[in-house]
């Protein structure tokens, strides 16, 4: 009797657990629960679908589409900025953050202009021309696009940039409040498709404020926002698209968005101006922490995914599908307009010194720094400016001349630092780690960069002890005499590339003798701004436009006038150095256009100051890691063919889906 | 009357105490973090590229302050914090400004409780059963197994163990979802359909949770139970000549449940922290990646109101379970 109680309830309990993963039991190769697709067949050219090859694998257990949504006419695209924490709400002219990149900022909405920091244009979007200043740069004109509309059919005219402006001037909820109150005295259209802007003061980079990269103030649809009470409470939802694709649905937790192409996608700039886009469907999803990236590329469940060096390289290993930007090593992104590497709080000693700060940089080799940070997967960077194509056909090259007759004074003696041999050593590394290589020094230069600062420690020392810096047992002491421990403030995301930075960093900095805390902080942000940080991996210079040459974005802020104490809001750079020199070339761009031939000039005196000082260690160029699962969709626009930027979550990623190409699968 | 007065009466008092008490140290608490919510928004924007000039971003910060309602004493925003909260109103979210914070909670909070309910409850039961039952019968070759194999599980970190489930049930033998809360595409309507959706799609994290959990409460409840035998009301009952599944269920395993049930009030209140890891490795929606977004980005408002909300449920649980108590305890009812 007793084992027979306790028998059946083993079983009870058994039978409770199996109910909880009872779910074994349900129904799973079902139709997917699925709304019929809006909207009749596209106008327009049909993507070329070939007939399958093989039997595609049913998705089991896996999210399929949508009923009426093939998989082959659907690009699937991770979301970089994690789940979705507004998911109904499509309205991102608040002033705070709303997920542009579900796809709203690439699909969804156009901008006046955009720049292609891969082809190094400003490309005219819903402006028909570059903008119109007067003499004095107090007026501002915008001609805009015609035969454009919004995807409910209302043409988008100048009334709905002047409805923006005015809308966002009269609400401080919105984004843009700031600067257009301080700046726009009048805005009004002079016919249905030109703005005129009326500016309280001269300003030689007004539009500025509406050129797309990765953010910008776009028009919005003023049919629809002047009939809501709050234009700062209204969620825009359904939204209505000035781009080439509208909303099919959306998840409510947050996870996805799943984008149409609209029946008149001719009627927007990306098809105007490129063509219909290649698929049908864009769903954007975010698929958890890389491992899932690489899970659900291996089921062919995400085309365009951004992913960890580790995760890139299973990726590539896993799935023969996949490609990377560049199709073999060193595999990352070369034309992030991003220079990542280590910032100083040049307001605190010792690195309010510059001999101090060069001392740090000397101390460092790139090629090991490289290696251990990036595995040997990253373009070096020896300038505040990233080294893409463009930059250093700008300035990277026609300053190589000045960098290798440059010197710093050391021991009472004059010291090359530049290294043009750099790259050369890191080809030597990474052959030796059985990557093949090219021999020509031309082709080396563009895998690893055109040079970086040599690696020298006794010259580091000698700067160091001129500053009454002391060596004992190996360690270094401040001139106090008090061990030197140096804290370098850093983020919790072991596979960001700015941790990456520290930690090699830090590797490089212990070797040389200085006592390195890494200090990892989700507060990094506020430590930062505020000046709470002796040493810290964010940028060691502000991004540049990427797509034009003017250095304007970078050097403003370093201009003295944004520098404050430690313990105040910097609304400068964040390392808060400035230097004269520098404020002279800021002043002197802000009275010139972006486009005059002596922003060149202007851009090469600021780098040079910027080296000088060396305010902040520019390192690599960001190593986007993006891996490409080519089963369904191809002709991305890999290293070998870079017609645009190769990302997913830029706004211009509207701009490839019509060179893309069905595999037929 | 004499109930209420001595053994109620006080647990209410305790229960507003512990509520207000709670409430405030959360406000002072959050503010002392090194993070201001206005810096996390422009260091959000500028993270990624977006152009954000710096005589712009000084109008940006002022401007933000004052919606934000930052200005003030940090004695006039607890006052204000505490008029909105008698209102039913938690303000606007910080980070996400202006959405309110309630309908972030409202989007976030049914797919945390509807996971973290039912896998509590289910693992509660399974693993207080069974461990009951192996402590009791602790030298029975089936009981021995069991223990063995949740020494085994106990230990795994709960990342790995959903991550090991995940490749294996969704990837290699695919039967369940890579992840997500609903299929692509789905429409929210009260069907069948969507229902069997949501329970494929919570199936997997359901199932990782519940096996972990499982072997928790079974370690706990073996121990409780082992330790009970071993009183002297027990050996008493044994000398008796009691029925074994009399002494078992009527003296140990009842005795022994009570701090379980205690346990199980708890953890239904960890509801509102959300099941982080789990929302990571499923790509779950949920409100543990809010909350976590509110801490790294300094959103007091979100903050405040998912800890009101636990601080509250937390003790209005412990306050039901101790009027219970006397249900399953007589020397309680006694006393």
């Amino acid at each position: 009797m007793q084992k027979r109680m306790v028998g059946v309830l083993v079983v009870v309990a058994l039978l409770i657990g199996i109910a909880a993963g009872g779910l074994f039991f349900l129904p799973r190769d079902q139709e997917p629960i699925v709304e019929e697709p809006v909207g009749e067949e596209p106008v327009g050219e049909e993507p070329v679908v070939q007939e399958p090859e093989e039997e595609e694998p049913v998705a089991v257990g896996e999210d399929a589409l949508p009923g009426g949504v093939p998989r082959n006419e659907t690009l699937i695209a991770g979301i970089l900025s994690g789940k979705i924490m507004t998911p109904d709400d499509f309205n991102v002219w608040t002033v705070t953050w709303k997920h542009v990149d579900r796809g709203i900022q690439q699909l969804m909405l156009e901008p006046l202009w955009i720049v292609d920091y891969v082809t190094g244009e400003v490309i005219n979007a819903l402006a028909s021309e570059p903008p119109i200043y007067n003499e004095d740069f107090t007026q501002m004109t915008v001609k805009m696009r015609d035969e454009m509309f919004w995807s409910d059919g209302v043409q988008i005219t100048a009334d709905d940039l002047v409805f923006t402006i005015e809308t966002i001037m009269q609400n401080p909820a919105l984004g843009g409040h700031g600067w257009s109150n301080a700046f726009v005295e009048r805005v009004y259209a002079q016919d249905p498709l030109t703005v005129v802007f009326e500016l309280k003061e001269p300003n030689t980079r007004f539009h500025s404020h509406f050129v797309d990269r990765w953010g910008a103030t776009r028009p919005m649809p003023k049919h629809i926002f002047e009939q809501a009470e709050d234009p700062a409470l209204f969620p825009f939802n359904p939204p209505v698209s000035s781009g080439p694709f509208t909303l099919h649905s959306h998840d409510p937790g947050g996870y996805w968005v799943l984008w149409e192409r609209r029946e008149d996608w001719e009627r927007t700039p990306t098809g105007e101006l490129f063509g219909m886009p290649a698929p049908r469907y864009v769903l954007f999803r975010h698929h958890g922490p890389p491992e899932m990236r690489v899970l659900s590329q291996g089921r062919h469940m995400l085309d365009m995914a951004d992913m960890s060096m580790e995760a890139l390289r299973a990726s590539l290993m896993g799935n023969p599908y996949t490609r990377t930007f560049r199709d073999e090593f060193p595999w990352t992104v070369n034309v992030d307009p991003a220079i990542t590497g280590i910032m100083f709080n040049t307001a605190r000693p010792p690195f309010d010194q510059k001999e101090v700060r060069w001392a740090l940089t000397l101390a460092i080799d790139i090629v090991d720094f490289i290696a251990i940070g990036f595995d040997g997967a990253a373009v070096m960077g020896a300038m505040h400016l990233p080294p893409t194509p463009v930059y250093q056909e700008w300035y990277y090259e026609p300053m190589e001349d000045w960098k290798k007759e440059f010197t710093i004074q050391v021991g009472g003696e004059q010291f090359h630092p530049y290294d043009p041999e750099a790259p050369m050593r890191m080809a030597e590394h990474s052959r030796l780690r059985g990557f093949a290589v090219p021999e020509d020094p031309q082709e080396i230069r563009d895998m690893f960069g055109i040079g970086w600062w040599k690696h020298a420690p006794d010259v580091a020392t000698t700067l160091l002890e001129e500053q009454g810096f002391e060596k004992i047992r190996g360690r270094w002491h401040l001139p106090d005499g008090t061990p030197w421990v140096l804290t370098l403030l850093t983020g919790v995301n072991p596979i960001g590339i700015g941790e990456r930075n520290a930690f090699a960093a830090a590797q490089q900095w212990e070797r040389f003798g200085i006592d390195v805390n890494i200090m990892a902080s989700p507060m990094e942000g506020t430590m930062v701004d505020m000046g709470e940080f002796e040493v810290n991996e964010g940028w060691p210079a502000i991004e540049p436009w990427g797509g034009h040459h003017d250095l304007y974005r970078t050097f403003n802020t370093w201009h003295s006038q944004f520098m404050r104490p430690i313990g105040e809001t910097n609304p400068g750079h964040d390392g808060r150095w400035s230097d004269p020199r520098m404020d002279a070339i800021v002043e002197r761009l802000e009275v010139i256009g972006w486009d005059d031939p002596e922003t060149f000039e202007l851009g090469m005196e600021g780098l040079k100051v910027a080296i000088e000082e060396m305010p902040s260690i520019p390192t690599v160029a960001f190593p986007g890691m993006i891996v490409w699962d080519e089963h369904y969709w191809t002709n991305f626009p890999g290293a070998e063919n870079p017609y645009t930027q190769p990302y997913h979550h830029w706004p211009n990623f509207k701009y490839m889906l019509p060179f893309l190409e069905p595999t037929g699968r | 009357m004499l109930f209420l007065k001595k053994y109620m009466l006080p647990r209410v008092l305790q229960f507003l105490t512990v509520v207000f008490v709670g409430i405030t140290l959360v406000f002072i608490v959050i503010r002392m973090l090194p993070v201001d919510p206005v810096k996390q928004i422009i260091n959000t924007f500028a993270m990624f590229g977006a152009t954000i000039d710096p005589a712009s971003t000084e109008l940006l910060i002022q401007t933000l302050r004052e919606m934000f309602g930052l200005e003030g004493t940090i004695f006039e925003q607890y006052f204000a914090f505490w008029g909105r909260l008698f209102r039913g109103d938690f303000g606007p979210s910080l980070f996400l400004f202006p959405v309110p914070v309630i309908d972030l909670i409202v989007t976030a909070l049914p797919w945390t409780a509807g996971l973290l309910l039912l896998t509590t409850f289910i693992s509660w039961l399974f693993g207080t059963i069974m461990g009951g039952l192996a402590g009791y019968f602790h030298k029975s070759l089936w009981a021995k197994f069991l223990d063995r194999v949740v020494m085994v599980l106990r230990p795994i970190p709960f990342y790995v163990f959903a991550l090991v489930m995940l490749i294996i049930f969704a990837y290699l033998i695919p039967l369940f979802p890579l992840g997500g809360g609903i299929a692509v595409g789905t429409p929210i309507t009260f069907s069948w359909r969507f229902i069997v959706d949501v329970i494929r799609h919570a199936a997997l994290p359901a199932l990782s949770m519940g096996i972990l959990g499982s072997a928790v409460w079974f370690q706990t409840m073996r121990l409780i139970v082992q330790s009970v035998t071993s009183e002297d009301f027990v050996v008493y009952a044994k000398a008796g000549g009691l029925k074994k599944n009399t002494i078992a269920f009527k003296y140990v395993i009842r005795n022994a449940i009570l701090p379980q049930i205690t346990a199980l009030g708890l953890s239904l209140g960890q509801i509102f922290s959300g099941a982080l890891i789990t929302e990571i490795v499923f790509a779950y929606p949920g409100i543990g990646s809010l909350l976590n977004a509110a801490i790294i980005n300094g959103d007091y408002n979100v903050i405040m109101a998912i800890t009101t909300l636990s601080i509250v449920t937390i003790s209005t649980l412990i306050l039901i379970v101790d009027l219970i108590y006397p249900l399953f305890d007589p020397q309680v009812r006694f006393k």
